[in-house]
């Protein structure tokens, strides 16, 4: 049960039974989907050689008769528009039409009366609509992202909207794995109550013939939860490979823009990082920065040697032998300079921002306790010139989650420092923060200082000293995992949506954050089930956050929040 | 993974909508037109394969009808290629039985064998060649952008296949050289024991015996010897071919796309092409501007002005002397 696996199967079955030349006519939200999964040169291979958005398909009038046209589009009313005004006057030899989710029937019906000309051959569903960025992994592209944050009564229609691509998206997952799952929620988080119920509506109801698959002993759990149950995970500095690129440079759909933090030669502006397609960076991609710099190191070495050898050309047979390997030795030595090139670029900016320390003592506040020292340490930070805008914010963020009942005072003086240091700061974001995601908002036990038992495991923790200052922290997430393998999630925190009930533990469990994942929880993810608990975890979410992600949402809906009149 | 057939519904709804909207057409519009179209309406669904030339008897008609024209002629290119590139692929298949049946020891004159592995060769090595000189070509031709895109792609479709197969011969080429020249060691090796068992025997004998053995030696050396001289040829032959794939290969490198980078992903292509279409728009409107502004056409306006004017003062100046 793998996302990318799936998503790639369902792209095969498309191209294979037609046959002769095709073009791939997809939109902005599948060009991701087949993106992440798909290559290039796979597509040549099955035959396909032009590949087009739909809205710019229909600018052009030019007939390709020779051509197939295969459509793979979402079915949203505009693209049901787009080909209502081109399946009159096709443009391609054949129509094959492949739609991510379900149809509406009067859907169908706008498409049959347009089809004048009969040359529609087939209409599918093909339910791949989720991006597959890693096979335990995946994400949406959802608009308004940050309208999660704000009661419904403010903007419902965009909220009606956020909630129907996420239950489409997740029945998109279901169907794809073939299984229909029991549903639980995060009881205090109204959103991720809707979702779970509109998801349930959707698979047990409205389209239970089409879920009705053969029932194993154990039905897959879905876990439906609120981002801002742990609101500390996407403030973090990162500094393990895939989660440090996202954080300080930024990740989209598996592809790096390099062009935003420098110059660089036409073809290293843009990098690809899939687990999929680089057993480099699938070897690397959880190891920390120091272990990643010494593994690269290794890298560079071995590519020297093998150069070093292809320039001591000396007999025939050298010659023959260096014209055999050239084409590995090329994807070599791109491979080698997108590594070095991003670890070089990522040191550059830890130096610039001074990450190393600001990173130290955001673990401190995550993780060990003593608001004296932390308020201290954040404090010397602020008045450090060097240090950010968004670290200062962040520190201050992280330092009001932790301690926000024990020193107001403090607290107040850190509030009107920020504000008096940094220009950009939008008032009263802090205070937002705590608002939505405040200890008070929060059922959990984010810092292991509520529940005993965690207080004592701190202790020891502490006493043990640990391995590496800037990774001890472990996301929430983590003990919900573990909290489910033992089977001791609590039914009072996390209920089941109307009567399912589940006896014994899952075998698969998906967990849906409703505001965004974290790559750090995909590795903790990914570390789970390597541990073959017998439970497979998959993890999903309406974006991949980082900090800069995550506090533009919080800016959005607290602009939104404003200049609405019904929000207290 | 679960899917969904949707076809048939939406068969009968457009069967219901045809049957509806059929009677109306027919009994709407000149007499004259509505002919045709019935024609072609019945026609369509039958000729669906995608070179069939259908035209439109009445042009006027044409609004209704589909024009299923005949592909650009450098579908027909691309076809041949990959036609080519298939019979290289038989051929290399025949090469490899030619080079495993050369290989093995023989008590016959295996000329023959190394005339057919040499024919065989060359003929690949040219049509690979004569397919990369027609693959380059098939780029040079103009069109509307969708069209080079789809072009393009083919060629490198074709690339990537042509440099599999270089690849591939060559391999299987130099996997052939090794044997043979293990094999004409190894022979000059067994020749050299019975020389050295030759020797021993001969030292033991007397002067008589001797000649008579070192006789026998000189033949055997000198068989060997032309041997080793053909073989050397061959081996040559050989090396002569892996150069010119060499080549072909190294001219094949820049079509080809390199897996896993950007270059290989969808939506980077998808973004290059409408960004490179944006550019090429605003070069051109550029173009235009500066070619309106350009002093050129001023100048020339003003001058056939000019030659206008004194025109008319000169047909003046006769009308009034």
């Amino acid at each position: 049960m793998v996302v990318t696996s799936s998503a790639r199967d369902y792209i095969n079955r498309i191209l294979q039974d037609i046959s002769g030349m095709k073009v791939l006519i997809l939109d902005s939200q599948t060009v991701g989907v087949v993106s992440v999964v798909y290559s290039q040169s796979e597509l040549l291979q099955k035959e396909v050689f032009l590949v087009e958005l739909i809205d710019s398909i229909s600018k052009s009038s030019e007939s390709m008769s020779h051509l197939k046209a295969v459509y793979f589009l979402r079915p949203t009313s505009e693209n049901i528009q787009f080909l209502r005004r081109q399946l009159p006057n096709p443009r391609f030899g054949e129509y094959h039409l492949f739609f991510s989710n379900i149809l509406k029937d009067t859907q169908i019906h706008i498409l049959a009366d347009s089809d004048e000309q009969e040359v529609v051959q087939q209409v599918q569903e093909f339910y791949a609509d989720f991006v597959a960025i890693d096979p335990y992994h995946f994400t949406f592209h959802v608009p308004s992202h940050y309208i999660y944050m704000l009661p419904a009564v403010v903007d419902p229609s965009t909220v009606q909207r956020f909630c129907d691509r996420v239950v489409e998206g997740l029945a998109a997952v279901f169907l794809a794995l073939k299984r229909r799952p029991v549903i639980r929620y995060q009881r205090t988080s109204d959103i991720a109550k809707r979702i779970a119920q509109e998801a349930t509506k959707l698979m047990y109801q409205e389209e239970s013939g089409l879920f009705d698959f053969r029932r194993m002993e154990v039905s897959p759990l879905l876990l439906v939860i609120d981002r801002r149950e742990d609101p500390v995970t996407p403030l973090l500095n990162q500094w393990t490979y895939q989660a440090m690129v996202h954080e300080l440079i930024g990740i989209q759909d598996n592809k790096v823009d390099l062009k935003s933090i420098g110059k660089f030669p036409k073809d290293q502006e843009e990098v690809v990082l899939s687990s999929e397609q680089d057993p480099f960076f699938k070897a690397n991609m959880y190891e920390n920065f120091g272990d990643i710099g010494m593994n690269i190191k290794r890298m560079v070495d071995e590519f020297q040697q093998v150069s070093k050898s292809n320039q001591n050309i000396q007999t025939i047979e050298d010659m023959a032998k260096f014209v055999d390997n050239y084409p590995e030795y090329r994807k070599m030595h791109g491979n080698v300079t997108k590594h070095v090139t991003l670890v070089t670029e990522m040191s550059k900016i830890v130096d610039e921002r001074k990450l190393m320390s600001v990173s130290q003592t955001e673990q401190e506040l995550a993780c060990n306790g003593g608001q004296g020292a932390a308020f201290e340490a954040v404090t010397n930070l602020l008045n450090n010139e060097s240090v950010s805008d968004l670290d200062r914010l962040r520190l201050v963020m992280l330092y009001a989650l932790r301690y926000e009942k024990d020193s107001p005072v403090q607290l107040m003086q850190l509030f009107n420092k920020l504000a008096s240091r940094s220009a950009k700061y939008k008032p009263g974001l802090v205070q937002f923060l705590l608002k939505q995601a405040g200890v008070d908002k929060r059922m959990g036990d984010l810092f292991g200082n509520r529940d005993l038992m965690n207080i004592a495991r701190n202790m020891a923790r502490g006493l043990k000293g640990v391995e590496n200052v800037y990774t001890q922290h472990q996301p929430l997430l983590f003990q919900i995992m573990e909290n489910i393998v033992k089977g001791r999630l609590r039914d009072v925190d996390y209920p089941f949506v109307g009567n399912h009930y589940q006896q014994g533990r899952p075998q698969d469990v998906i967990i849906f954050i409703v505001g965004g994942t974290t790559y750090e929880e995909s590795r903790s993810v990914a570390l789970q089930n390597a541990n073959n608990t017998g439970i497979r975890f998959i993890l999903g979410g309406s974006s991949v956050l980082n900090s800069k992600r995550f506090l533009k949402d919080l800016e959005e809906a607290q602009r939104v929040a404003r200049s609405s009149t019904t929000v207290v | 993974m679960a899917t969904r057939n949707r076809t048939v519904e939406f068969r009968k709804h457009r069967d219901a909508v045809k049957s509806v909207r059929a009677p109306l057409s027919s009994s709407a519009a000149s007499a004259s037109s509505t002919g045709p179209v019935i024609e072609m309406v019945s026609l369509l669904p039958s000729n669906r394969s995608s070179y069939a030339p259908l035209s439109t008897d009445d042009p006027s008609t044409s609004r209704d009808a589909v024009t299923v024209g005949l592909p650009p002629s450098w579908v027909d290119d691309s076809e041949e290629i990959a036609a080519a590139i298939q019979r290289a692929r038989v051929k290399i298949s025949d090469l490899t039985k030619a080079h495993s049946k050369a290989l093995l020891p023989s008590f016959g004159d295996d000329k023959e064998d190394q005339r057919l592995i040499e024919t065989l060769t060359q003929e690949i090595t040219s049509l690979l060649r004569k397919s990369e000189v027609r693959l380059k070509r098939l780029s040079a031709a103009s069109g509307s952008s969708e069209d080079s895109n789809v072009r393009k792609n083919v060629q490198r479709s074709l690339a990537i296949d042509l440099q599999n197969l270089s690849m591939d011969l060559r391999r299987k080429q130099s996997a052939y050289l090794k044997r043979l020249q293990q094999q004409k060691e190894g022979f000059d090796g067994v020749d050299l024991e019975m020389n050295f068992n030759g020797s021993k025997f001969g030292s033991r004998d007397d002067d008589f015996s001797d000649v008579g053995f070192s006789e026998e030696q000189m033949t055997k050396l000198k068989k060997s010897e032309q041997f080793s001289v053909e073989r050397e040829r061959e081996i040559e032959q050989v090396v002569k071919s892996v150069h010119e794939l060499a080549q072909i290969m190294k001219d094949l490198s820049v079509l080809v796309i390199d897996q896993g980078t950007i270059v290989d992903r969808i939506d980077y292509n998808i973004q290059s092409v409408s960004t490179s279409v944006e550019e090429g728009l605003k070069q051109l409107q550029k173009a235009e501007r500066t070619q309106k502004k350009g002093g050129m056409i001023m100048c020339a306006t003003s001058l056939v002005i000019m030659c206008f004017i004194m025109l008319v003062l000169l047909i003046l100046k006769e009308i009034l002397f």
